[in-house]
């Protein structure tokens, strides 16, 4: 039996929150009735939740449960997969982002994410931060200095690289280039960061040092993590939801979740019993 | 045991590592040979001078010995040739370049060993290297200058005289080409104006004027230019020297048909390598003289990198949007399959097929279209509507396309997929995503593309004698006279150079040498284009260098 610290979440002395019935002030995304089909196979059923502003909110389940599919629904990345449908509603500020009128870029600009393995351009540090920006036409040299400061020191980078910012980014071990990619999402400050396993290719210590940037990064953004590793939903989240085979099982808080499942699916993933 | 060696792999091993070393032993020893035929031309090889008795009447014959052969004695006899006094079976025969083509026969005659009575290699033998009829092989007898033979008759004195005739006559050339050219090239630019003006029923008696004024001011102006360029011409004719020849007759040369002149025989190694050097210098920067036999390959080597060049500039944008559609843009489906097969297949098209399209398409169609519309004034005489360097440029260009598109895709669909998602993500569209992220990391597959479209185009030759090239082109493709770079215009090139100098000359012996020599000069170009190229590529790898996970 995995025993989870219980003092991590309540450091963070937060009240717990009533997932069910958010207030509009204090969610970030309604995910509504989603249902995913590759082809002919259902990936996702019936999916209903609220992901609560400025908190960590972690998926978690065995492989193949549909955990990274629904987080890439966040920022429709799926729609880059030919026999994708999708149904249902997923509503940022009012609005569903699967509108037809929707602009998927303004879109991902608005929710970022970042991925598995760490994937900086093949471009110098300063111009992997600046990417974002420069889509945007922003080609103010001082702004733009100001922003690659800000967001690597917002990714625990500065210090590091602060003096060859203009070497390639490949020159980078794994976990620099895994912050460096973080402070490239929050270089064009997005609302909503997405994390899809970021540090599932990394080392312990770079690992460790993307958890701790995690819990700096939900002060200011929402921040929805894929994980398969359960201690680490554990450390990081605020809120954890439990995926099986494309349903959302159980979602709470991480603490009760983790030591009062409700439902047997959750423990028996949760205790090991299967995974 | 035989069962265990099969086994063990090593006749694998020695069957794939005999088959690289046969390829690059037949790389190398085709390039080593064309080397050292092509480059030992340009030595000063020694001047012989063989007194003959025997089958032939007494005489003298001086040249450069050029080659050795066996040949039975029986065919000799058969022959007509008395050879009762030798017992070998085979009697050896010489090959002599005995020069001095205006007053013997042939400037290449066979010498047999045994009618040698005495050979010689004395030091006083001059070559001299002709603008007309070769070289002139003798004796320098006297010099002559401005009428007056010269008391100084040293070796010295000849090479200054010949020194100021060539600069006089390149001086002259320079005239001729440079400002007389322009103002005949201004001429005919009025010429055609004036002939616009009239197709617009636009002729009005102030342009007619206008247009007498310009050609009376040009006419004044070459005027001008004509005294001098005689002027010069007269006094590079001052002066003659006088050369006993293998006959044993005086004979006049005037300097000013000198190019060079040497003493073989008398030459240390020092001297003859930097008599080498010189040669081969000329050779890669003079025109061609006497229906490309002698003198340099310059115009050819020039069209063929102008040629390749332009072919490049046409042919990299078109192959990359092509396989940026075919990869990034087209549906996967059964259509675009059809169509990737094809333009792989187009590849295998046989590249004369590609000349014949490109007369009957670019040089007719597009060209003469485009006569029509903006160069009615120059009918009769075509300018666009003739085979000409842009057309062959365009042909070689839709010839090497498959290779770009080919290359490009593959270097399109390298390209890790989670780059893409990255920039995606950041809220890029495809549209930026391709010109910010995947092109310039597809560039060094690009540049691949380029090198093999660039190898196959540089020795292409079939397709170019359609559509362009020529025998002797008198001008250059980029010139001073406006608008600098002159499309439609005939060049010369290397492949093309090799073939009529090999296959077309008159004097087959004289420019077999040459031959080598030019191809040596082709592959060189084509490697050096290569070369420069790859660097590129490599530069472009290591700066886009993809994550290797």
């Amino acid at each position: 039996m995995i025993t989870v610290a219980p003092e991590v979440n309540q450091a963070n002395g937060q009240m717990k929150l009533d997932l069910a019935n958010l207030s509009p002030e204090q969610t970030a995304l309604e995910i509504k009735n989603l249902d995913l089909y590759y082809a002919d196979k259902q990936a996702l059923s019936n999916v209903n939740m609220l992901i609560p502003k400025g908190q960590v909110t972690a998926f978690i389940g065995p492989s193949g449960c549909g955990k990274s599919t629904l987080l890439r629904c966040i920022n429709r990345m799926n729609d880059l997969v030919d026999t994708c449908r999708i149904e249902g509603e997923i509503i940022l500020h009012g609005q569903n982002i699967y509108d037809k009128r929707v602009d998927v870029a303004a879109l991902r600009r608005n929710v970022g994410m970042v991925f598995q393995r760490p994937n900086p351009f093949p471009k110098s540090i300063y111009e992997n931060v600046v990417y974002g920006l420069r889509l945007q036409g922003i080609k103010d040299k001082r702004k733009l200095d100001e922003v690659v400061e800000k967001s690597l020191r917002g990714a625990a980078l500065w210090d590091e690289v602060k003096d060859r910012l203009h070497d390639s980014a490949f020159g980078l071990s794994g976990g620099q280039q895994q912050r460096l990619v973080i402070a490239r999402s929050i270089a064009i400050e997005p609302e909503v960061l997405l994390l899809d396993e970021p540090t599932s290719a990394l080392d312990p210590i770079s690992t460790l040092v993307i958890e701790e940037l995690i819990n700096d990064l939900k002060n200011k953004y929402t921040v929805v993590i894929v994980t398969h590793n359960m201690q680490q939903a554990a450390r990081v989240s605020d809120q954890t939801a439990f995926m099986y085979m494309g349903e959302l099982i159980e979602y709470a808080d991480t603490n009760t979740l983790f030591t009062t499942p409700l439902k047997k699916k959750t423990e028996d993933y949760i205790t090991g019993r299967y995974g | 045991m035989v069962k265990q060696w099969f086994k063990s792999g090593s006749p694998w091993i020695w069957m794939t590592g005999g088959a690289v070393s046969i390829s690059l032993i037949s790389v190398l020893g085709l390039l080593a040979m064309i080397a050292w035929k092509g480059l030992s031309f340009f030595w000063p090889s020694e001047v012989v001078e063989l007194e003959l008795n025997g089958s032939v009447a007494k005489q003298t014959v001086i040249g450069e010995i050029y080659d050795r052969e066996m040949v039975p004695k029986s065919r000799l006899e058969a022959a007509g040739y008395d050879l009762s006094a030798f017992d070998a079976e085979d009697i050896e025969r010489i090959l002599v370049k005995t020069g001095n083509r205006e007053y013997v026969e042939l400037d290449f005659r066979w010498v047999l060993s045994t009618d040698i009575m005495k050979q010689s290699i004395p030091a006083k033998l001059a070559v001299f290297e002709r603008s007309k009829n070769g070289n002139f092989y003798g004796y320098v007898d006297h010099i002559v200058e401005n009428g007056q033979v010269v008391e100084n008759q040293s070796v010295d004195k000849l090479h200054e005289l010949v020194e100021r005739a060539v600069d006089l006559n390149d001086e002259a050339l320079d005239l001729q080409n440079g400002d007389i050219g322009h103002i005949n090239y201004e001429l005919e630019r009025l010429r055609l104006k004036e002939k616009g003006y009239e197709l617009d029923n636009a002729l009005t008696d102030e342009r007619v004027a206008d247009l007498q004024a310009q050609r009376v001011a040009l006419r004044d102006e070459y005027k001008v230019f004509e005294k001098r360029l005689f002027e010069l011409r007269n006094q590079a004719k001052r002066d003659q020297v006088v050369v006993r020849d293998m006959r044993g007759e005086l004979v006049t040369l005037p300097i000013y048909q000198v190019l060079d002149v040497w003493f073989p025989n008398d030459m240390g190694t020092f001297a003859k390598v930097v008599h080498y050097l010189s040669q081969l210098g000329k050779f890669v920067s003079d025109d061609p003289r006497e229906a490309n036999t002698e003198g340099g390959v310059f115009p050819a080597i020039f069209g063929t990198v102008f040629m390749v060049m332009l072919m490049a500039v046409i042919v990299t944008p078109f192959g990359v949007v092509a396989a940026i559609y075919l990869h990034e843009y087209a549906a996967k489906n059964a259509v675009t399959k059809m169509i990737r097969i094809a333009v792989i297949n187009l590849a295998g098209v046989p590249s004369i097929v590609y000349g014949v399209f490109g007369l009957g398409f670019f040089v007719y169609v597009l060209g003469g279209s485009l006569d029509q519309l903006f160069y009615p004034e120059a009918a009769p005489s075509p300018v666009f509507g003739t085979p000409g360097v842009i057309w062959s440029a365009l042909t070689l260009a839709i010839l090497t396309l498959p290779v770009v598109i080919v290359s490009t895709e593959e270097g399109l669909s390298r390209i890790p997929s989670s780059v893409r998602h990255g920039s995606l993500a950041l809220g890029a569209t495809q549209a930026e995503t391709l010109w910010r992220i995947i092109v310039p990391m597809a560039s060094p597959a690009i540049m691949t593309g380029l090198i093999l479209a660039v190898a196959r185009a540089a020795g292409e030759v079939a397709p170019l004698m359609l559509v362009g090239v020529v025998k002797m082109a008198p001008t250059l493709p980029l010139d001073g006279n406006f608008p600098y770079i002159h499309l439609d215009r005939k060049f010369m090139h290397l492949g093309f150079h090799i073939y009529d100098v090999g296959f077309q000359s008159p004097n087959v012996e004289a420019a077999r040498p040459l031959v080598y020599a030019t191809a040596f000069l082709l592959v060189s170009v084509i490697i050096a284009l290569n070369i420069t190229a790859i660097g590129i590529r490599n530069h472009l790898r290591e700066k886009f260098r993809s994550l290797e996970h």
